[in-house]
């Protein structure tokens, strides 16, 4: 009785009318938003009449918001006035179990359905979220970000419960508890929730092969990456994949990078931040790999992961292979707010190393190759594999 | 004609201290040229926090005559930094940058942190030139503004509290790989250490960041291991 007593105590705060106290945090949170905003954004334009006319048209809903989600969604209405990504307020019981089972979904909107590109099934079909799919089909049409969009919201519409899956042959399976599990190891970084990070590596043929999940961890990742192209200083060519990869650390791009870039002086890109530019400058370090670099991108691949990939693209170093990125590539940091939500905020605009703005037009590969669920029904990764022809063939 | 000799005598700006005058009432009120030069070196350990992103590591400083100086952080989940100088070269190494020798300015700058002695007693071996350039309030009191002219790099601004003497505020441009970074610095949490009153609470604002330093502990005149500022092994490797 107890234990049910606990479970049903959330539903009831969720529908219960604010509390002057919450409607005080609520306002304050807003506050705090929208002069963060204000007083950060890269473009100063913003500290003047229109937003403060975005303040008198938001703030007024936040005082009326009946409920936490009406209260919020007042405050994501205002941020949407930006048209950027990496703004938004993250309900705070969301925020802090970011790191659910759904979030290791490894699915793709592949030929418009939801397909899992790895795994016991890889190449099938993830059913019952169709939905989902035209919400985001509908909302992202012209956006870079309609993929990293489908994926988050086919993730969260199979949530935590058993999903079925098909492999369109007519074959049907339910989903087993461990399969959409997090796995790697759990690494934190500030607010940011716990995330689960891996690596992979391995030699194929005469390539080396590196993949990891997210920009964290440096710690155990960097020193992972230097241990994979140590094994593989007699390589022809090296291929890192970053397909899937949400970013995370930004510096983390400079740090990787000096692995492939012998002299000092070059840039990835360049941050522009309210005050002054930051160059995201390369430090080369060892083991310095001289071969030829792949590097593999997705739709899902966002923020460090396209000022990595666009940077080494820029500099001729990396040949990118895959599909466009997210184009979602602002550096943001993630606060709590008074009344207990997350808000994430980009603090600068972000150029790539030949001029390019990665925010909305993602990287763009040299070599495109898009996912087919044939091919995955059949083992195979088409990215990798053109990847690896290219990297194999003498110079 | 009277009327406008009263009105320059009230216009006429307050006689202000030279910078050296600034900077020896500091020595003086800090503990005295003699209590300083007791001090040959110093281990400071405490705390190094980006507040508003919640990261928190712990910090230490190593300091020996002559002009060596090394700055462990290590932050969870980042893993460990280091910075230093030998008094010859200067070297960053971290598991996210690797390793670095610091050249130009910037080495410039980290042989002039590593010696904050030299700067209040012996300031010429240092700097061009220290000037007091006027009275400007600091969180509401009136402060002493001297301007740094040093022997290499980019002029930095002190704040002086006039009341009390001490340093509460420095300004300067700082020379990296990413560019140049306006950084600004409040200094307070004044304490006793080894006879000499030094600053505890430090807020650093670097291109919009915010990170606190708090010192927590401070040994005057330790012992050091033999090879404490020897250059790590990686940035050994990049001295040809």
């Amino acid at each position: 009785m107890r234990l049910l007593s606990l479970l049903l105590l959330p539903s009831l705060v969720c529908g219960a009318a604010l509390t002057p106290d919450q409607t005080k945090n609520n306002i304050l949170s807003f506050e705090y938003v929208w002069t963060t905003i204000r007083d950060k954004h890269w473009d100063k334009s913003l500290d003047g009449d229109k937003w403060q006319s975005v303040h008198d048209e938001f703030r007024p809903q936040v005082e009326r918001a009946e409920s936490m989600d009406a209260s919020r969604k007042a405050l994501n209405a205002m941020i949407a006035k930006l048209h950027l990504t990496h703004f938004g307020v993250i309900p705070g019981d969301v925020y802090s179990g970011l790191h659910g089972g759904a979030e290791a979904m490894d699915v793709r909107l592949i030929e418009g359905r939801a397909i899992l590109v790895s795994g016991k099934h890889k190449g099938w079909q993830v059913e019952g979220v169709t939905d989902a799919i035209a919400k985001v089909n509908k909302s992202y049409e012209h956006s870079t970000m309609r993929e990293l969009m489908a994926s988050r919201a086919i993730a969260s519409a199979a949530g935590e419960r058993k999903v079925t899956l098909s492999d369109g042959r007519g074959h049907q399976a339910a989903s087993e508890p461990e399969e959409f599990a997090p796995h790697g190891e759990p690494a934190t970084f500030g607010n940011l929730p716990t995330q689960y990070v891996w690596t992979q590596s391995r030699k194929i043929g005469t390539a080396g092969y590196f993949a990891f999940n997210m920009f964290l961890d440096p710690g155990r990742l960097i020193p992972a990456l230097a241990a994979a192209l140590e094994d593989c200083a007699g390589c022809s060519g090296f291929a890192i994949d970053l397909r899937g990869n949400p970013g995370g650390i930004g510096a983390m791009a400079m740090g990787m990078a000096g692995f492939f870039i012998p002299e000092q002086g070059e840039l990835l890109g360049t941050m522009q931040l309210r005050d002054s530019a930051l160059k995201f400058a390369i430090n080369p370090r060892t083991p310095q790999f001289q071969g030829k670099l792949a590097v593999l991108v997705d739709g899902l691949s966002a923020s460090t992961s396209e000022i990595f990939a666009s940077g080494l693209q820029d500099l001729k170093r990396a040949r990118v292979f895959g599909s466009r990125t997210a184009g979602a590539a602002l550096p943001s940091v993630i606060e709590r707010l008074p009344n207990g939500d997350a808000f994430q905020y980009a603090i600068a605009n972000y150029v790539s190393k030949n001029g390019g703005v990665l925010e909305g037009n993602g990287v763009t590969p040299d070599v495109e190759v898009r996912p087919k669920r044939e091919s995955l029904l059949q083992g195979k990764d088409d990215a990798l594999d053109r990847a690896l022809q290219w990297l194999q063939q003498p110079h | 004609m009277h009327i406008l000799c009263l009105a320059l005598f009230f216009l006429a700006p307050e006689d202000l201290p030279k910078g050296e005058e600034v900077l020896s009432r500091y020595v003086q009120v800090t503990g005295g040229r003699a209590a300083y030069q007791q001090v040959h070196g110093s281990i400071a350990k405490g705390t190094m926090a980006l507040t508003a992103q919640n990261v928190k590591g712990s910090m230490t400083v190593y300091e020996s005559e002559p002009m060596k100086q090394v700055t462990v952080v290590e932050f969870p989940g980042i893993g460990r930094m280091e910075e230093g100088t030998d008094g010859t070269i200067a070297w960053s190494s971290s598991a996210l940058e690797g390793a670095r020798l610091k050249q130009g300015e910037e080495k410039a700058m980290a042989l002039r942190a590593a010696n904050s002695q030299t700067k209040f007693l012996d300031w010429k071996k240092l700097f061009k030139s220290v000037e007091t350039l006027g009275l400007e309030d600091v969180d509401g009191k009136p402060c002493y503004k001297v301007l740094f002219t040093p022997l290499a790099g980019k002029p930095e601004t002190e704040y002086y509290d006039k009341a009390s003497g001490l340093l509460v505020k420095e300004m300067a441009t700082v020379t990296m790989p990413m560019g140049e970074v306006a950084v600004s610095m409040t200094i307070g949490g004044y304490r006793q250490e080894g006879g000499i009153l030094m600053p505890h609470s430090l807020q650093q604002n670097l291109a919009g960041q915010k990170i606190d330093i708090t010192i927590e502990s401070v040994a005057i005149n330790p012992e050091f291991p033999a090879k404490r500022f020897d250059a790590p092994a990686d940035v050994r490797a990049l001295i040809k």
